[in-house]
């Protein structure tokens, strides 16, 4: 899923650079945002409404007359926070899940796998449009029906992962010490699984941006006039044709995030899935 | 003589694997290859056959028959193998394929040589597997239904069915344990005799070599650092390297009437 | 003095095929135990039930004037502190994830307060493992390196000192040198020989080579298809009251 077409060796030192400079700079406009901001984003204004771009609005404003960047860079916050509160959410309750039915086995782990078949067996993106569908609009009930989606993910991966690990020799001797399940599991097992679930997340992070924007989109998630950018572009939708660089903003936004949750991705990846068990 | 490699160049891109090797093999001859793991005697053997990967480059020559195994075309490599030249492996699993029994397998090797008729072929593959002490009914069998052992001497019918004259072993005993190891070697020892076919041993393990070889070559880094008679490379090791080898194989001290005889 | 008895031993995998058939042993402390066998003769299946990997289905071993099967909590980890291991595959036996000397320390942090070492002397984490590492013949630096940075040879010198790390009572030695090339076979037998001497553990050393076996081992025990067909003094191998088998088993080395 490489992003760059370049040589292997170039396309990683490229990949070093433009992660750490993008990185930097979404960081300065999170604090931007934070620190100073000249407009407020819900602040109608409507005698200056779809206002072209001035040194007082470097974008101008949309059709009630409120400041595009400002509502951009809020979006920004907004979109990236909610993707991180969601994958973090799944990761909490997908990991030890794992852990558990992988270690444990039993009854434990045969009611897991059939849930875990009952989600695979739909896409992520219907599976989120019905829940939230059935409890309501609203962003709090995206977020829960994306949790749902994606817990299963990193719990089916940890689950195989221990499954393989526990196997091999070094667990028996572990066991052989008597050291406790919850000792194996953080001294010996945890270190095979982080690498994996960072590199899940980061791929999962621009998934997730993509599906609160879309459903946001469609009315399911966030509400107007919050300044998510799924929403900016529904709520842009009448002005397409007159005004387009209302909508190219917000999809530009999207596209270039996603794109470096991608390329981060692609980074972890190549970072912990050096094959080290390779023999000499 | 029946095989004579002179000055056989193995090399991956700039890396050389195998250092100007030169070997002559004689008819009906076991000759021994020893060497750690590394030390390119797998590639030498592979060389003579022309089974090295795409990545491999050999150079030098392999003679048998008065014509240069390295360079024959692949039609010609075909008819060579199996009948001049065939091979046993480490991995015996990995030389059977799962879904084929052994029936199809020596099926296959004898129509590609020419033998057309159904009912000689069905009586040459039960007596093969008579040969080397299986049951002539596990020509029905597939790979999985046959033990580790069982599978070793599967192959080595498999291997010897055309009558090659050299057979190549490499490291054939190595994944078994020592009791079925001997099995092995002693069944090959037999048929040896029988077939008069010339057998280049491919091991790390020295009291193999002991035991059954008439000539032993002992490779380091790519390079041939000593070869002789059985007799004399056991007796007067010259090289400091086989001395080390002899030494790290453990044995069982020598009878007391023995000793007293030797 | 005896370290461990093992009393009629039983154990199965498929109904009505002992895997493990009736199986009296007993070591002594100090002593190296052989026990030789073809592979699927049950040597291996031996090891796990002491090791208490797998439940015994009849018979008991004794550690310590008691059974381990009834055990309290505190016996059966003293007897884990007592009884160490090492696997045929050292690879497989390190997690490939842990720097060496993360490995190393893993048996002395599990028993680090019940623990008195005489021979190793623990000051510092990095001190301990460099001594460890310099006990197996190993350079110390090796300590911050991964597994797969390790030769063959080198990682079974580290499953090793892990194994003596605590200074137990017995090494149960499950085929040690049978995936190593010939020159670290030779030097692992020699190390562990060594070792025995300085440190006065016991060993049951399972393998299907008799002479690797011979050359370690004080006593040997012969196993086939789940029993113990002969036990005898490593001297009197070449007797002619030895069992048919353990001639065979001569006859090829």
């Amino acid at each position: 899923m490489s992003v760059i077409a370049l040589s292997p060796k170039k396309i990683k030192k490229t990949k070093i650079w433009l992660i750490s400079a993008l990185l930097v700079l979404l960081l300065a406009v999170v604090a931007y945002t934070f620190l100073y901001l000249k407009h407020d984003a819900t602040m109608t204004d409507v005698g200056n409404r779809l206002a072209s771009p001035s040194w007082e609005h470097p974008m101008g404003t949309d059709h009630l007359g409120r400041d595009v960047l400002t509502r951009l860079l809020l979006g920004f916050r907004l979109t990236v926070g909610y993707s991180l509160i969601a994958l973090a959410a799944a990761v909490i309750i997908g990991v030890p899940f794992g852990l558990l039915a992988g270690l444990r086995g039993g009854w434990l782990d045969r009611v897991f796998m059939r849930i875990a078949d009952g989600f695979l067996a739909f896409p992520d993106t219907v599976i989120a449009i019905v829940l939230s569908g059935l409890l309501g609009p609203g962003i709090g009930n995206l977020l829960f029906a994306i949790v749902l989606v994606k817990w299963v993910n990193y719990a089916r991966m940890v689950r195989s992962t221990v499954l393989t690990e526990v196997q091999k020799d070094y667990i028996t001797i572990a066991r052989i010490n008597g050291l406790s399940t919850f000792t194996i599991m953080r001294r010996h097992l945890l270190p095979h699984i982080i690498g994996n679930v960072l590199v899940l997340a980061s791929l999962d992070f621009g998934k997730i941006i993509l599906l609160i924007s879309s459903l946001s989109y469609i009315g399911l998630g966030a509400q107007p006039p919050t300044p998510e950018w799924g929403a900016m572009l529904n709520e842009s939708r009448p002005y397409f044709q007159a005004n387009p660089e209302m909508m190219v903003y917000p999809g530009l936004a999207i596209v270039v995030v996603v794109l470096v949750a991608n390329v981060l991705g692609d980074y972890l990846r190549d970072k912990f899935d050096v094959k080290k068990e390779v023999q000499p | 003589m029946i095989l004579s490699i002179k000055d056989l160049t193995v090399s991956h891109g700039e890396k050389t694997i195998v250092d100007h090797v030169s070997l002559t093999i004689d008819k009906g001859e076991w000759f021994a290859l020893v060497g750690q793991s590394g030390s390119g005697k797998t590639m030498l053997s592979q060389a003579i056959g022309q089974l090295l990967g795409p990545n491999l480059r050999a150079s030098g020559s392999v003679n048998y028959q008065e014509s240069n195994i390295l360079a024959c075309s692949k039609t010609e490599m075909n008819q060579l193998r199996g009948k001049a030249i065939s091979y046993i492996f480490q991995d015996y699993h990995g030389s059977f394929t799962p879904f084929l029994t052994i029936q199809q397998h020596m099926d296959e090797y004898l129509q590609t040589h020419g033998v057309k008729e159904k009912q000689k072929r069905n009586s040459m593959a039960k007596e093969a597997l008579e040969s080397v002490g299986l049951d002539a009914g596990f020509v029905k069998r597939y790979p999985f239904q046959l033990s580790g052992g069982q599978l070793q001497r599967a192959s080595i019918a498999l291997a010897l069915l055309l009558e090659p004259d050299i057979l190549v072993a490499d490291e054939a005993t190595t994944a078994l344990d020592s009791v079925s190891a001997h099995r092995i070697l002693s069944l090959l020892q037999e048929l040896q005799q029988k077939t008069g076919c010339a057998i280049l041993f491919i091991t790390h393990d020295w009291r193999h070599v002991v035991r059954y070889s008439d000539k032993i070559a002992v490779m380091k880094d790519g390079k041939i650092i000593e070869v002789g008679t059985k007799q004399k490379l056991i007796h007067q090791p010259e090289h400091a390297y086989t001395k080390q080898l002899i030494q790290a194989a453990p044995t069982l001290p020598l009878r007391v009437r023995e000793v007293s005889k030797s | 003095m005896t370290v461990i008895e093992i009393n009629n031993l039983k154990k199965s995998y498929h109904p009505g095929k002992l895997a493990v058939n009736d199986v009296s042993l007993s070591i002594a402390k100090g002593e190296s135990l052989g026990l030789v066998g073809e592979s699927g003769c049950g040597k291996s299946t031996l090891a796990r039930c002491l090791l208490g990997v797998e439940k015994v289905d009849g018979g008991s071993i004794i550690y310590n004037e008691r059974s381990l099967a009834n055990a309290s909590r505190k016996a059966l980890r003293d007897y884990r502190r007592n009884v160490q291991t090492v696997f045929q595959n050292p690879t497989a036996a390190l997690n490939p994830k842990l720097k060496i000397k993360d490995s190393l320390l893993d048996p002395f942090l599990q028993f680090q307060d019940e623990l008195q070492l005489e021979h190793f002397h623990f000051s510092s984490k990095q001190a301990f493992v460099e001594q460890l590492l310099e006990t197996v013949e190993l350079p110390k630096e090796l300590g911050d390196r991964y597994p797969h940075e390790l030769s063959g040879g080198q990682k079974q010198r580290v499953t090793i000192a892990r194994a003596i790390s605590i200074e137990p009572k017995l090494i149960v030695l499950d085929e040690p040198t049978a995936s190593l090339d010939v020159l670290s076979q030779g030097a692992i037998l020699e190390l562990l020989a060594s070792l025995q001497e300085t440190l006065g553990m016991s060993y049951l050393f399972i393998s299907h080579d008799l002479a690797a076996v011979h050359q370690l081992c004080q006593r040997i025990a012969v196993m086939k298809d789940g029993e113990i067909l002969d036990v005898f003094q490593r001297d009197n191998i070449y007797d002619n009251s030895r069992h048919d088998y353990t001639k065979e088993l001569i006859s090829i080395f």
